[in-house]
């Protein structure tokens, strides 16, 4: 009997003792001079979590080289990055105020304000179009929605109101379509399981095309649907007794976007460091440069990246509603703009 | 080498060489199934990850097979010295076997942060109830002519426990530990199949989300090879301390 | 220690209920050495689990030298010998002995004894030995020594040697004879060998079957070491048997 405890004990020594350091990278703390500095900075601390797994999304590119150029430190913030579990567990605890900002899809965000009410808000936005769209093989011969007609058509989740819009306004009838629900899989389109798939614009496309398929794409926001892509959310609650943290972390996950724009190759390398050897390098440069196109739509506010206004999120808020996916919110309560005026001065 | 052995390991070679050539000749692209030799390759080129990643899950399912095991050895022996709360207690561990770990888990990062301790905690949620129930067993299945031995040489409820009931109860912890060890390997990965850990699960994830296939089988690879080794372990340790028996495995 | 038992009866709740013994009464005076015969299932055991304090009777009692056999058990002063020898398999012998020793009333050096009571039941070789390895006969020599080293005033025994071959069963019947006559404690010893019970016992009881109720008692007032070949043996037989044979008082 003593013969066995002791050797279990040894290997839970072994075991316990052998644990590596997480895979989340010590920053590489080059301090950058940068003049928009707040000058007397108290040392603030917050937890990011990215709402997916490490990847180049762009807010998430932000915030991994705002982190490894010193954006942050500049700021005399501390920021530990973290990532979602998944199941919506990121919006769970930024809305308890364990994590202090998360990321969201805006159509999501409104979703899950108008039920179960979680109190969570959207401070900038970083995706300016809805990051969703639909890919058929171009060998299919389908070419417009009014095409889908009696094809099998896969969504993600719960049918999407943006694809029923879409179909409305290509003048193609709904109930023609065979709807199914799918995974992440884009192998089944190219194995013929279905004839249309919902693609993120920045991830399954590349995929596919490197596997030697042609796509044909249809992006609901040129039908003139309105989409929005991903946002930085926080708490009521942080929102209103933070916003000097809030606002450093915005001011340096923006320069950090910023850099990426000008410094791709470098930010696909920062992202590696998250993402780990079984992520594609090739992959994240098509996201990061498909996403970096949504970051600024000439909507009338001087190109401001990050910028939100009532009349986007509005506008998103009436199709949900309008195609049953959301009871009524009020827009006012889902978006600031206080934290973008502190940074842009405004 | 035991026959066996040469025998088991010939099975393998087989079904492994089939995969290969299954891959080769219907010209299978690495995104529906890589062949074999493509999965050892990324697995030796990447060693180091790999085995820190099993060192991480390894310990998780060390850690929480163990706690699991404290846990169903307290709640057993407790059960086993006052069977009046037997039905209240089994009620609740029912219950808590019967929740659905997806939604705990968040709940658990709420309160135990985002480190290593959800996941040992998962683990040991998953272990707990097999090894509860076969503890429990083993506790209460005692010879009767035992019991009337003790009873006659006037033993306390404690004294019965401590010298006939928890020694004659090892046959039923190891079969609860066959059950959970395998279950505390599967809950490792499962409570770090996200983004958001270390270990084997993360990479799994990671890779499927990727669809890099070669990067998610060689995971699957270390893994049934761990399974495997540390069945072999539990009975070599059956053997040891359950001496008196004869378990009949090399034959 | 002085046993007696008053109109004990008890019924085995059931469908239907099995009635195990019906109004027994019987005295056992200290020191004697009582062999208890019947068929099977009549409550023999019954009796036995009473006396031990394992079972309360519906009806009746057992008073050991006037206390109840709990109060007894609480002194230990009695021990307890079942049909299975009851070894903890992950004790070698001298471990079991020691077992038994530990659950003694204080006092006295009990390694000492534990040695000697190996040597009485000829273990002392096989002290090291675990109870697997040892033949069911060597078993219930090692049950036995257990007994030996709680010296106790009672020895109830049921059917001990009954799962053993005859060549066996007779040697250990003689190794209890001979434990028993340095020490004599009271001696109730439920048996199905006619032959061993004349060789041995002070006194006979025969039990009838369901509900066991006393047939015969028969007093073997023969000098040990008996043979079988004499007069007097053979009539105690043929009593005996004729007893068996009724199955009424």
């Amino acid at each position: 009997m003593n013969r066995f405890l002791r050797v279990t004990l040894l290997l839970i020594v072994l075991l316990t003792a052998c644990q590596p350091a997480k895979t989340t990278p010590v920053p590489s703390v080059t301090p950058v001079s940068t003049e928009t500095a707040v000058p007397t900075a108290a040392p603030m601390k917050m937890t990011f979590m990215a709402g997916y797994k490490p990847q180049a999304d762009l807010p998430f590119v932000g915030v991994y080289v705002a982190q490894e150029k010193g954006f942050f430190a500049a700021e005399n913030l501390q920021v530990a990055i973290e990532h979602s579990q998944g199941q919506g567990a990121h919006l769970q605890l930024t809305a308890s105020g364990k994590v202090q900002v998360t990321t969201q899809d805006a159509a999501v965000l409104l979703q899950r304000r108008a039920d179960p009410s979680l109190p969570l808000v959207s401070f900038a936005l970083i995706g300016q179009r809805g990051q969703q769209a639909y890919a058929a093989l171009e060998s299919s011969g389908i070419k417009t929605p009014k095409d889908w007609e009696g094809r099998i058509v896969g969504y993600k989740g719960t049918p999407p109101p943006d694809m029923f819009a879409m179909l409305k306004q290509a003048g193609a009838d709904p109930a023609k379509i065979d709807l199914v629900n799918v995974g992440f899989d884009p192998r089944l389109l190219s194995e013929g399981k279905v004839d249309i798939y919902p693609v993120f614009k920045s991830n399954e496309p590349y995929l596919l095309q490197s596997w030697g398929y042609k796509l044909v794409l249809w992006d609901p926001a040129d039908f003139g649907v309105p989409t929005l892509g991903l946002a930085y959310v926080t708490s009521d609650d942080t929102l209103k007794q933070n916003p000097e943290m809030l606002t450093r972390f915005l001011r340096a996950s923006l320069k950090g976007i910023q850099y990426a724009s000008q410094n791709p190759d470098e930010a696909i390398n920062i992202v590696m460091k998250y993402a780990g050897p079984e992520t594609d390098p090739k992959l994240m440069r098509y996201m990061l440069d498909a996403e970096m196109k949504d970051l600024v739509i000439d909507t009338g506010h001087a190109n401001l990246p990050g910028w939100q206004t009532k009349a986007q999120w509005q506008a998103l808020a009436d199709m949900l509603q309008q195609n049953g996916a959301i009871k009524p919110v009020d827009v006012d309560q889902v978006i600031t703009t206080k934290i973008l005026e502190a940074v842009y001065g405004k | 080498m035991k026959r066996s052995t040469w025998i088991a390991g010939i099975i393998v070679l087989v079904f492994l060489l089939l995969w290969q050539g299954m891959v080769w000749l219907f010209k299978l692209p690495p995104y529906l199934l890589p062949a074999p030799s493509l999965v050892v390759l990324t697995l030796v080129t990447n060693a180091s990850m790999y085995a820190s990643a099993t060192l991480v899950t390894l310990g998780e399912a060390l850690a929480g097979l163990l706690l699991g095991l404290l846990a169903s050895v307290l709640i057993a022996s407790l059960l086993s010295l006052r069977p009046a709360l037997e039905e209240g207690v089994m009620t609740l561990a029912i219950l808590v076997k019967s929740t659905p770990l997806v939604a705990i888990a968040p709940l658990l990062t709420l309160w135990f942060g985002f480190g290593i301790l959800p996941k040992i905690l998962i683990t040991s949620l998953v272990t707990f109830f097999p090894l509860l129930v076969n503890l429990l067993t083993g506790l209460q299945r005692v010879d009767r002519a035992l019991i009337d031995l003790f009873k006659s040489w006037n033993a306390s409820r404690w004294e019965i426990y401590s010298n006939l009931r928890l020694p004659s109860s090892l046959p039923f912890l190891f079969a609860g530990l066959k059950i959970s060890a395998p279950l505390a390997l599967i809950g490792a990965v499962v409570g770090e199949w996200t983004g958001a850990s270390n270990g084997l699960g993360r990479i799994m994830w990671l890779a499927y989300s990727n669809l890099n296939l070669p990067y998610l089988f060689a995971p699957i690879l270390i893994l049934s090879l761990a399974g495997m080794l540390v069945f072999r372990f539990l009975i070599w340790i059956e053997k040891k301390c359950i001496f008196w028996q004869a378990i009949s495995m090399d034959e | 220690m002085r046993l007696v038992v008053r109109d004990l009866s008890h019924i085995f709740p059931g469908k239907p209920p099995r009635p195990a013994l019906r109004n027994l009464a019987f005295e056992v005076e200290s020191g004697q050495f009582v062999a208890i015969i019947g068929p099977s299932g009549c409550g023999k055991s019954t009796l036995l689990r009473v006396a031990a304090g394992l079972l309360l009777p519906d009806q009746g009692c057992v008073e050991l030298d006037g206390l109840t056999p709990a109060q007894v058990v609480a002194q230990r002063r009695l021990a307890w010998m079942g049909q299975s020898p009851a070894l903890l398999p992950w004790l070698t012998v001298r471990g079991n002995m020691l077992l038994a020793q530990r659950f003694r009333p204080s006092g006295g050096n009990s390694r000492v004894e534990v040695e000697e009571a190996l040597q009485q039941v000829g273990l002392s070789e096989a002290s090291q030995a675990f109870p697997f390895m040892l033949s069911g006969g060597m078993q219930q020599r090692l049950a036995l020594g257990r007994v030996l080293t709680q010296d106790a005033a009672l020895w109830l025994m049921d059917e001990p040697f009954a799962a053993l071959d005859e060549l066996t069963r007779e040697k250990l019947a003689a190794d209890l004879l001979s434990l028993w006559q340095p020490r004599r404690p009271t001696v109730l010893w439920v048996t199905h060998a006619i032959h061993e019970a004349l060789r041995i016992a002070d006194r006979i009881l025969v039990i009838s079957s369901c509900p066991g109720a006393l047939v015969a008692d028969l007093p073997v007032v023969l000098p040990r070491p008996r043979q079988e070949g004499t007069p007097e043996y053979q009539n105690l037989l043929s009593r005996l048997r004729a007893a068996l044979g009724s199955g009424k008082p």
